[in-house]
């Protein structure tokens, strides 16, 4: 506010003042940039990190309202002309988009909502009794996990999930609930260290179960982190193409990323349909992580330093 | 209060895991048989599509399945394989067959049916002792695709010697048109057309792999069969085609690039099969098109047609519903339903009764296919563990052939050693 009454004060400057009223935050910047030179190396860097974000996504959005004639000639920078929603069209017939979406929502949020419950546990247990050798052991266990790349043990764990009657979502949540494990466990462990155990004791003090101190106390404290793990957990499995491909046996209830692959093969290039269908997949991550990138920025810096 | 409320977070998203679960069991769901039909081949989708609704319809106790997303090494692996498969033979498809993965429709009248000189393509990869596991569905036919407008234009015929092909390719040359249209940025073009179509218009395919795999070990220098001796010849020529009558900057150009530029008229001739004419038609509709075997002898007798075989069927043994998957396998194979889809994917029948092709952009191929003058593709031969479409991408560049095709012997060799 006093940066807004400078201007004012001068009998010169006062019809700048008067313009700038109407937008403050344009006047209390003003100053900055006047005083403060522009990093233009490290602008230019940003911009061109921005870029390789920003032209792949125009690509998508302008390829996927394209006619399957323009899709194909060569211009991958051209706006739409004739503006066509066919691909949308063909894309939602040739995978039944409807069913792939609702697989699709089930097992992410299941994975979601199984790693942060399964994890926090695990790590409350785990961080609260680490001068026991069987916990101790037990986090290098779940750690060791992230060594282990699915397409080492994907034959074995087709075999299993099909002899156990899990080749089926089920299945594929409980294994990516199982991946993701190890890395959550991790975040979650560090982010536990930060929480001082007096908390913990004045709650006993106050008569407080164990089961009651983490949902009460350490698990509303924990969301920051939860929220991190949530988001890691969820692009995992809201894109991940092959375990879905290798467990589910039944097409009806395949992922889209999977129903979505017979658009591209050798042959043939239905690049508008394609890049509808992907379209339409990747709306609800990109709309999810607009929503929550202010949690997982907190969560990674929050995670980062131990207390 | 918060303590009800962390208990109504568990209880819900163990809910939601229950969900999941009951949602998976439903699919088992007993009523009418199912028979989970396997196609991958997208433009193919819609047309079968449609017919497993009209088999539906008129059946009450099978209901079949589309399933295009299967993943089949995982199906077979698990042991609930498709019930019926449709899809492209090749040596990948034939591992299951010579495990007996595939059970024996040797007693299905459509097995009658079928041309024996198609049936022995599908032997060329693999057998299984006594039984007949696959029965080819359509055939895709594959030569010099050319634009016609421009043979007229510039007064040429059909070559069907080497010289008259040369011939052909100077007088575009000089008419300032790119004879041949190159897409090497992607290796498997390379393959398909230029090497499958120079190493086939000379050498006697099947007869030189019947030998290769006889010899195994012994694949070398001094063998009596050998890449490095049977193959130079033709793909010494494949070379001089590329470095005389292609696009200069064929090393960059893709498959896209090459159907967009040959819709466009940009050269005369296109190495690639009849899955290139539905691109083609994407920018240029009504281009006129047709195609010749590729001559590589100076004896018109020679010429020959590449063809694979696009769809082929197939009963896995682990099916647990044979008898419903064969009648619809037969329903299937009704003359008119496998015309209809060959007059439409511009494929060539495989059964003794099939309609002739009469689409024009592939009647050049015609009398060989009719007459049983076809090989299918060198490359195709080939285990998928030697990088054979990289080799010969590094030819169509200007790699050396005599040392490239040796090193394609000893890879054979050395893979012979290890099975």
């Amino acid at each position: 506010m006093t940066l807004m009454n400078t201007p004012r004060a001068d009998g010169a400057t006062d019809a700048v003042g008067a313009a700038t009223t109407g937008t403050p935050e344009k006047a209390e910047r003003a100053p900055r940039s006047r005083g403060d030179k522009v990093n233009w190396p490290l602008t230019t860097v940003l911009i061109l990190c921005a870029v390789t974000v920003i032209v792949p996504l125009y690509v998508t959005l302008s390829m996927a309202f394209k006619t399957q004639a323009q899709a194909v000639d060569g211009n991958a920078f051209s706006l739409p002309a004739p503006f066509s929603v066919d691909g949308f069209v063909t894309a939602w017939t040739l995978t039944n988009f409807p069913a792939a979406f609702t697989v699709t929502v089930i097992i992410t949020v299941c994975t979601v909502v199984g790693t942060v419950i399964l994890g926090a546990l695990a790590s409350f247990a785990i961080s609260r009794n680490w001068d026991r050798k069987l916990f101790r052991y037990s986090f290098f266990y779940l750690l060791a996990a992230m060594f282990i790349p699915f397409p080492v043990v994907a034959l074995p764990q087709i075999q299993l999930t099909g002899l156990a009657g899990l080749d089926n979502p089920a299945g594929v949540i409980l294994l990516h609930i199982m991946f993701q494990l190890s890395f959550s466990i991790l975040l979650f462990t560090a982010f536990l260290r930060s929480i001082p155990a007096e908390l913990e004791e004045s709650a006993r003090i106050d008569g407080a179960s164990t089961w009651q101190t983490f949902w009460q106390l350490i698990f509303p404290l924990l969301a920051p982190m939860s929220a991190t793990v949530g988001i890691f957990a969820f692009l995992a499995s809201w894109n991940d193409f092959m375990m879905p491909s290798l467990i589910t046996s039944d097409p009806a209830l395949q992922t889209l990323p999977v129903v979505q692959s017979i658009f591209q093969t050798q042959f043939s290039n239905n690049y508008n349909v394609s890049f509808a269908s992907y379209l339409m997949a990747m709306a609800p991550a990109i709309i999810v992580y607009l929503f929550t990138q202010r949690w997982v920025m907190e969560g990674v810096t929050q995670g980062a330093v131990k207390g | 209060m918060p303590r009800r409320r962390s208990a109504k977070v568990l209880a819900s998203s163990l809910g939601i895991l229950m969900l999941g679960t009951g949602l998976a069991a439903c699919s088992a769901g007993d009523s009418p048989e199912t028979v989970r039909f396997y196609l991958s081949k997208p433009e193919a989708i819609p047309y079968f599509r449609e017919l497993i609704k009209e088999y539906n319809a008129s059946n009450d106790d099978v209901e079949v399945i589309l399933d295009s997303s299967a993943n089949l090494q995982a199906g077979f692996l698990r042991g609930n394989p498709p019930d019926l498969g449709l899809l492209n033979y090749n040596m990948e498809m034939a591992r299951f067959m010579e495990r007996g993965a595939l059970s024996d429709l040797s007693d299905m009248p459509e097995a009658e049916r079928i041309l024996p000189e198609v049936q022995d393509l599908v032997d060329q990869y693999a057998t299984y002792p006594g039984r007949t596991s696959v029965l080819p569905y359509s055939v895709m036919a594959a030569s010099v695709i050319y634009n016609t407008k421009i043979f007229e234009d510039q007064g040429l015929e059909v070559p069907t010697t080497y010289d008259e092909l040369i011939a052909v390719c100077e007088k575009l040359k000089a008419a300032g048109i790119t004879p041949f249209y190159g897409t090497f940025k992607d290796p498997w073009t390379a393959a398909q057309g230029w090497f499958d179509y120079t190493v086939g218009g000379e050498v006697d395919v099947a007869t030189f792999y019947e030998q290769m795999n006889a010899q195994g070990t012994e694949v070398g220098p001094n063998s009596a069969a050998s890449f490095q001796k049977d193959f130079e010849k033709p793909v010494t020529q494949m070379q001089e085609l590329i470095d005389n009558y292609t696009n200069p900057d064929a090393a960059s150009k893709g498959y896209g690039d090459g159907n967009l530029a040959f819709a466009n008229g940009e050269a005369a001739m296109y190495m690639q099969g009849p899955w290139a004419f539905g691109e083609i038609a994407k920018t240029s509709p009504d281009l006129p098109l047709g195609t010749f075997p590729l001559p590589m002898t100076n004896n018109p007798d020679d010429l020959q047609v590449r063809v694979n075989i696009d769809l082929a069927a197939w009963i896995p043994e682990d099916s647990k519903h044979k008898d419903a998957a064969r009648a619809f396998l037969s329903y299937l194979f009704q003359q008119d339903v496998v015309d209809k889809y060959n007059a439409a994917q511009l494929g060539y029948g495989t059964t003794v009764d099939a309609a002739p092709a009469t689409d024009p952009r592939i009647l050049g191929m015609k009398e060989y296919y009719e007459s049983g003058d076809f090989y299918q593709g060198a490359s195709k031969a080939i285990p998928l563990t030697i990088p054979t479409e990289n080799y010969v991408q590094g030819i169509a560049v200007g790699g050396d052939v005599t040392s490239t095709l040796s090193t394609l012997d000893a890879d054979w060799a050395r893979l012979a050693l290890r099975r």
